[in-house]
């Protein structure tokens, strides 16, 4: 079997245990619906201010919607995955078969991004039928997915790192919920202290909003320098997450 | 015949605990190797050992002429100890899952059907029996045909009826020359399955042997035991007095007839005679408490 196969093999599984937990598939696409619901249904733009919360169109904030998948999903789904597989001793059956640690990264960050593509397209088709105006930039199809990678790959070194599955899954929320609004997402730049903002730039999470929102709502400018940023550390949190992976003891 | 599985003087601690102390073995080809031994005595590392799942502190360790990290995956098979695959996949589906990892493999429903499960059932693996999800767990460890399969305590949790479903398969493959190691507690299916037995107690093998030479070397002579608060000397007959009852050591099946005559003769009453041969189960007993006092044979 190639390389392919095996990892076909894996995510046929894993895609398919994941479509079998009701609960787990609901809130996947629920969430994002239910943020958009809460601060571009009822919260709205506050308009008059260009420094409060929520003072920008709707559009501003495609990133901070979509980052709401793109970071949580992957981060607690294989970080728990990880955390799973240790524990019912499936990395050990594993290892005594051709599949490798990267390959088996590769397939659940397909699975991911398999469901974090459909939770975007649920997302963005939902901001449009609110009114915002924003492009469905064909650089949408780079940064969600590759998002997607680097935010599996962190996930990945955290269940690595975690000493179970309540521990993995309690240190993804600990690090997404900071990074979903220390990354110029909901909250814009110009609200934090001068000395703090250049500290925003060592969140992996802003080289995706600066970049979805340079090609959604800005205009182009940062486009192609956020996505490379994206792509690189994507690889590297794919090739440290797989490293890392508790596949033997 | 050729050795596909060489450890020699292999060593693992955790922190200061001495999980391994120096094991080595060897497993022949197409050979059934079991590894008993009270818990804690090293069974499943010694097994991720040599799986390559683990690395030795020390020693080492050659599966199929390779380092365990390098032998050929397709040949190998392994059914971990408390494994759990995932629960939403039905028997067949994940039979197939671990197929589709394999360049070469059986058909997932022939290997279904080897282990006593329908391919056609639609029930999810969290909702198997105990039995029916260990054969799973059994078919998912042969869907790649190994030549060298390991089993760690494979039928823990399984009902009679099942273990024995399960032996005829191991029993199967040992015919059609797999090597199989397992572990077990139970002495029963050590001694039906296994050519060799080794016991580890303590992080090292206190001894390997046939079933047939453990139990002749270790486990004693036959008993008989006759139930009754009597304590007669009985000419020609040594016995001893204990908590049981009287007990004959050394006794024949065919002088269970003269002691019942002649405690007959001293007026002796009896509730019941049991007679029993020596089994791996006394020999494992006899070596476990052997080598918790230090006392290790090889």
């Amino acid at each position: 079997m190639s390389a392919a196969g095996r990892v076909r093999a894996e995510a046929t599984g894993a895609m398919r245990t994941f479509l079998r937990r009701r609960t787990a598939v609901f809130f996947t696409f629920f969430f994002p619906v239910v943020l958009i619901v809460i601060f571009a249904g009822l919260v709205r733009t506050q308009g008059g201010s260009s420094a409060g919360l929520f003072s920008q169109p709707t559009g501003y904030y495609l990133p901070a919607y979509l980052a709401t998948v793109v970071l949580f999903t992957p981060l607690s789904r294989v970080g728990s995955e990880v955390a799973r597989y240790r524990a019912d001793n499936r990395f050990e059956k594993l290892a005594t078969t051709p599949l490798s640690r990267a390959e088996w990264l590769a397939a659940h960050a397909l699975v991911n991004v398999v469901l974090i593509v459909l939770a975007a397209a649920v997302l963005v088709v939902a901001l449009l039928l609110t009114g915002a105006n924003f492009t469905v930039s064909p650089w949408l199809a780079f940064f969600v997915p590759a998002a997607s990678v680097l935010f599996c790959g962190i996930g990945a070194i955290l269940g690595s790192l975690a000493d179970g599955q309540d521990g993995a899954i309690a240190a993804s929320n600990g690090i997404a919920l900071p990074l979903l609004f220390l990354s110029e997402t909901f909250v814009q730049p110009a609200l934090f202290p001068a000395w703090f903002r250049p500290l925003l730039n060592a969140s992996p999470l802003v080289y995706f909003a600066r970049g979805v929102r340079a090609a959604t709502f800005t205009g182009g400018d940062g486009v192609v320098f956020n996505a490379g940023v994206v792509l690189v550390l994507a690889v590297v949190a794919f090739g440290v997450g797989a490293a890392l992976i508790p596949w033997t003891e | 015949m050729d050795s596909v599985l060489v450890a020699d003087d292999v060593a693992k601690s955790y922190g200061d605990a001495a999980a391994l102390r120096g094991v080595s073995l060897s497993v022949s080809e197409g050979e059934v190797f079991a590894l008993v031994g009270p818990n804690g005595a090293g069974k499943t590392t010694l097994v991720r050992c040599l799986t390559g799942t683990t690395t030795p502190d020390g020693g080492r360790v050659e599966l199929l002429g390779e380092p365990p990290q390098d032998a050929q995956k397709q040949r190998l098979g392994l059914l971990p100890q408390s494994f759990s695959p995932p629960d939403r996949l039905t028997a067949a589906e994940l039979v197939g899952y671990y197929a589709g990892l394999y360049a070469d493999s059986r058909a997932p429903d022939a290997v279904l059907e080897s282990v006593g499960l329908d391919p056609d059932d639609a029930t999810r693996y969290g909702d198997l029996s105990g039995g029916q999800r260990r054969r799973a767990c059994v078919a998912a460890a042969l869907v790649n045909d190994p030549d060298v399969l390991f089993l760690d305590e494979p039928t823990t949790g399984v009902d009679p009826a099942g273990r024995h479903a399960l032996w005829s398969v191991f029993e199967g493959l040992a015919a059609d020359g797999t090597t199989i190691v397992l572990t077990t507690h139970d002495m029963a299916e050590a001694s039906a399955l296994a050519d060799r037995v080794g016991l580890l107690a303590d992080g090292d093998i206190a001894a390997t042997g046939t079933p047939a030479d453990l139990v002749a070397a270790h486990a004693g002579s036959p008993r008989l035991v006759v139930d009754t608060d009597a304590d007669p000397e009985l000419a020609g007959f040594d016995c001893t007095r204990t908590d049981a009852g009287l007990v004959f050591e050394g006794v024949d099946p065919t002088a269970v007839g003269e002691i019942a005559a002649a405690l007959d003769d001293a007026d002796v009453a009896f509730d019941a005679l049991s007679w029993r041969e020596p089994s791996l189960e006394d020999a494992y007993l006899a070596l476990a408490g052997d080598a918790e006092r230090g006392e290790v044979v090889q």
